[in-house]
């Protein structure tokens, strides 16, 4: 098991530039879609852009035992809410790579009756499910932080020096939201690595939103939100010390 | 070497296709299944060439490295050796840039031919350093042979051989015999107990017959490059299981 894993961490940073580099193409091949001067440079960012993810579906041939290690470290965690959360995530996304691979087998010919359609749905399902078990761990990792903050006396001083200095705002509804903003905020100020990856998979979620038909957008949308995500993925591994743990 | 061709079982699955291929079109199989193993070798080959994007920056920051060793012969090997690797890579970069359509009208087969020249010359280094780590070894055994034992059965001859011969042809052929003999035994005795060097002298001997053949140097059939190829990157793989089997530098 560790041998797996030494193999499938390998290549991650570079899978992250690339998995960058495939959504810019995909951008850039939405932006310039309606220039008809550009057809040989669009050509060129498809073929690219295939070639990418051709070539990244071949790393991740390994990582659906990797994400089964994960569910299981996970399952060993004290807080049952992060508990629930992170295996449910890290199963729903081994069942993902698991789609994936088939997918992959299916384009090289390995595997020759299989109904396409139906693995990619299934993979784009999956990987929704992955992404809403990681958000509702970022929702909670969140509140945890608020209500810490919120027993925090340094912190009261503060929000009620706040909320006195700007004594326009209406008194009956907006302070309390001006409050919980303020709370919210200070929170987040401290804790980057968790707004990272709020961010990271709020941004995922397009692409199996618009796959699935839950919440269809063009194709521009889903790239950009793809490139931000990646985007963010290189951030945290260049610097570790941004990746949300456990 | 350090920089390795990065292993990972892809290396391994593209020879196995390759050494598949061999296989079935000897044994006459369906061309459907042999299109099949055709086709996995030449994307398993594609995806490697994405995945060293980036690696000629690594073989010369090793090259970088390998300036700073004390021994002068090591020092010379393995700089040259990684600097002609990071070549390597950089032919490789542009290939994979003109099989993907970033770069159109390329000259494959010049580049293929460049790069498999560069790796050729960093396996010839490869190889001078590892026969000068086992010549350097075998010396020092020999000297720790010479002061174990005592001086009258230091390894000479046995007295009568040489009074009972007639001629110096006949003594000659004797003496050279044990001297092989000897020089043998040092050998296996070296390498038994050198398990790194003996499994990347293997494994540079085997990855050599890959770009003899490309080159045309030696030409030994798809089905033997592919039984090389399949060999070193198991024994790549082997050395990344265990990392005390990698030889240091």
């Amino acid at each position: 098991m560790d041998t797996i894993l030494k193999f499938t961490s390998h290549h991650q940073g570079k899978d992250r530039v690339f998995r960058a580099t495939q959504f810019a193409c995909a951008l850039s091949t939405y932006l310039l879609r309606t220039n008809t001067d550009r057809t040989k440079l669009l050509s060129t960012l498809k073929t690219l852009e295939a070639n990418l993810n051709a070539g990244r579906k071949v790393f991740r041939l390994g990582n659906t035992i990797n994400s089964i290690q994960a569910a299981k470290r996970s399952l060993q965690l004290s807080d049952r809410v992060l508990c629930l959360c992170l295996t449910a995530a890290h199963v729903n996304r081994a069942l993902y790579f698991f789609c994936d691979n088939v997918l992959w087998a299916k384009s090289v010919g390995l595997i020759r009756d299989t109904n396409k359609v139906s693995w990619s749905t299934g993979a784009s399902r999956c990987f929704l499910l992955t992404l809403i078990g990681s958000l509702a761990r970022d929702i909670y990792v969140v509140l945890q932080l608020m209500v810490q903050r919120a027993r925090d006396g340094h912190f009261r001083q503060k929000m009620i020096r706040h909320l006195n200095e700007s004594p326009q705002v209406a008194e009956v509804i907006v302070p309390h939201l001006d409050a919980f903003l303020f709370l919210l905020l200070e929170s987040l100020k401290s804790h980057p690595a968790v707004v990272l990856d709020t961010v990271k998979n709020f941004c995922d979620l397009f692409s199996p939103l618009d796959k699935l038909g839950i919440y269809p957008s063009n194709s521009g949308v889903v790239s950009l939100c793809g490139l931000v995500s990646s985007v963010i993925g290189i951030i945290t591994y260049v610097n570790p010390s941004l990746s949300i743990k456990p | 070497m350090t920089v390795c061709l990065r292993v990972c079982p892809d290396r391994t699955a593209q020879y196995a296709c390759t050494l598949l291929g061999y296989t079935l079109q000897k044994s006459g199989a369906s061309t459907e299944l042999r299109k099949t193993v055709s086709h996995l070798e030449a994307h398993m080959s594609l995806t490697r060439k994405l995945m060293r994007l980036g690696n000629s920056v690594e073989a010369l920051e090793a090259a970088k490295r390998a300036i700073h060793l004390s021994d002068s012969v090591l020092r010379l090997c393995l700089t040259l050796g990684h600097l002609n690797k990071a070549m390597y890579f950089a032919c490789d970069n542009v290939l994979w840039a003109g099989k993907t359509g970033l770069v159109s009208k390329l000259d494959q087969h010049k580049w293929s031919q460049r790069s498999f020249r560069y790796y050729l010359f960093a396996l010839i280094l490869n190889l001078t350093r590892d026969v000068y780590e086992l010549r350097l070894l075998m010396e020092s055994e020999a000297r720790y042979r010479a002061s174990k034992s005592p001086p009258s059965s230091s390894g000479s001859l046995p007295d009568e051989h040489l009074s009972s011969a007639s001629a110096p042809g006949a003594v000659a052929l004797p003496i050279v015999s044990f001297w092989l003999r000897r020089q043998l035994h040092l050998l296996v005795t070296v390498l038994y107990n050198n398990p790194p060097l003996l499994l990347d002298l293997l494994k540079n001997s085997c990855d050599i017959f890959i770009p003899l053949d490309r080159l045309g140097i030696y030409p030994t059939g798809s089905g033997f490059v592919g039984a090389c190829g399949l060999t070193s990157s198991v024994l790549s793989i082997l050395t990344m299981i265990h990392p005390w089997l990698k030889l240091k530098p």
